[in-house]
């Protein structure tokens, strides 16, 4: 099998994961689909390295008061995607919608709004904030995608990351460690309605420890790989394929 | 130095992204803000033209790492051989009122040192380098932590600490104030104090001290 991380790459990040290595956690728990060239890189390994160690413990990320609750939920970046399936489905109330899990899960299955309003559900009252720099507090109600997997029969041995896709041409991956977090949810309702549609309608990602820019709106489909090489830019994500970091804890 | 204003630098490339400073846990486009660029005639959009956020995020968070680690070892190294007990931390005699405000007069008119004092840092010099190395220093390092979402998994305590994530935002920017203005006061009394002779001694170590009643 071909070493998705190239020599001098593994190199530069080596020195800042040695010492975590001997902790005897698995290595990819630190390190970013595919690591950036340069200092730059050194930097990642170092945050995400860093950041993921302190949260080994997988604690949850603070949930809030219903008093805290952000009236009026801002909505920021795409509010209406103008494609022509999307825009269908909007028409119909998004009766048609339905996600694909696919990819190294044991069943796939496509799953209606229904069906996941079905599957174990979640709320939680927690603070989105974008990587620009605002913040607000919202409750989000949703199946958590655990559970989704669940449904899909599992993942195989070799699955390593969650790859989401939108309907405005988005995608992002993520790795089994923020994938098996509970509160890591598939988000159909907000503040107690159905999700509305500038907040991502019908489903958005809850990842609830990462950046905005990590928690996709308007989802289209999941599926689970071993690797993100030849998918798109191969980084891991439409932010990384533009040279962001992959890992959005900041 | 040099990873100081990349972090200026790249800071405000960030903060050109979203113009505004807001207090408490909440903040966005339309929130009470506390600062607006646009109420001092740049408008978001002209403000957003000029950063480059991407840019900015990248080279703050490796300019934040060179900081951090090069502070480390500076505090770690200095506390290791006494040299802020030595130099830095004052004594009861400099800590008199009266000193303070000799010294404070003194740096106002822009008087250089002479005689015994050439060489040591004087009562005020030494508070504002404490202040500067032990409250500024990590205060921007945790204002900024208290920024990043993780952190709301990996201690809530810290953004709470601070009153929440905007006001940890707003102080930040703050905080990289008082530390500029530090910098620009410093550099005048370099020069006051004579600019090549202090530059050498920072690099070197060794400060040539003018020979006195030399006619």
């Amino acid at each position: 099998m071909k070493n998705p991380v190239s020599r001098r790459e593994f190199l530069a990040g080596a020195g800042a994961i040695g010492s975590l290595l001997l902790v005897g956690c698995d290595a990819n728990v630190y390190l970013p689909p595919k690591v950036r060239g340069g200092l730059m890189g050194v930097s990642d390994v170092l945050t995400m390295a860093t950041q993921r160690l302190m949260l080994s413990g997988q604690p949850l990320a603070q949930e809030h008061d219903v008093s805290e609750i952000t009236k009026n939920f801002p909505t920021w970046g795409n509010t209406n995607p103008r494609q022509e399936d999307f825009q269908g489905l909007l028409s119909g109330e998004f009766v048609d919608w339905r996600l694909p899990v696919n990819g190294l899960v044991n069943r796939p299955i496509s799953l209606s709004l229904e069906d996941l309003k079905r599957l174990p559900q979640r709320t939680q009252i927690t603070m989105h904030i974008c990587e620009q720099g605002w913040s607000a507090i919202g409750q989000w109600t949703g199946a958590p995608l655990l559970e989704v997997l669940r449904a899909a029969g599992g993942v195989a041995d070799d699955a390593r990351y969650v790859v989401v896709d939108t309907f405005d041409g988005w995608y992002e991956s993520y790795d089994m460690f923020d994938v098996v977090h509970p509160q890591t949810i598939l988000a159909y309702g907000l503040n107690g309605k159905d999700l509305p549609l500038g907040n991502g309608a019908p489903v958005r990602l809850r990842v609830e420890r990462a950046c905005g820019y990590k928690n996709l709106k308007f989802l289209k489909s999941i599926n689970v790989v071993s690797s993100m090489e030849g998918i798109r830019g191969g980084t891991g994500g439409i932010n990384s394929d533009s040279n962001w970091h992959w890992y959005a804890g900041a | 130095m040099v990873a100081f204003c990349y972090l200026v630098v790249s800071g405000v490339h960030i903060f050109l992204d979203f113009p505004e400073l807001y207090w408490g846990k909440v903040g966005f486009r339309g929130y009470d803000a506390v600062f607006r660029l646009s109420d001092w005639g740049i408008s978001w959009d002209e403000a957003g033209a000029m950063g480059d956020r991407r840019w900015g995020r990248n080279y703050h968070f490796l300019f934040a790492w060179i900081s951090v680690i090069n502070g480390m070892i500076y505090v770690g190294w200095n506390l290791w051989n006494k040299y802020f007990h030595k130099n830095l931390f004052l004594d009861r005699n400099e800590l008199s009122w009266q000193s303070l405000k000799t010294d404070f007069v003194d740096h106002v008119r822009l008087r250089a040192p002479e005689g015994a004092s050439v060489g040591r840092y004087s009562g005020l010099q030494k508070i504002s380098y404490l202040i500067v190395i032990f409250i500024l220093s990590p205060f921007m390092i945790l204002s900024g932590l208290a920024q990043m979402p993780a952190f709301t998994a990996i201690s809530p305590e810290l953004i709470d600490l601070f009153g929440g994530r905007q006001t940890a935002r707003t102080l930040h920017v703050v905080c990289m104030l008082w530390m500029i203005l530090f910098l620009v006061v410093h550099v005048v009394e370099v020069f006051v104090a004579g600019a090549v002779n202090q530059i050498r001694s920072m690099i070197t170590g060794k400060y040539l001290v003018p020979k006195e009643d030399a006619e």
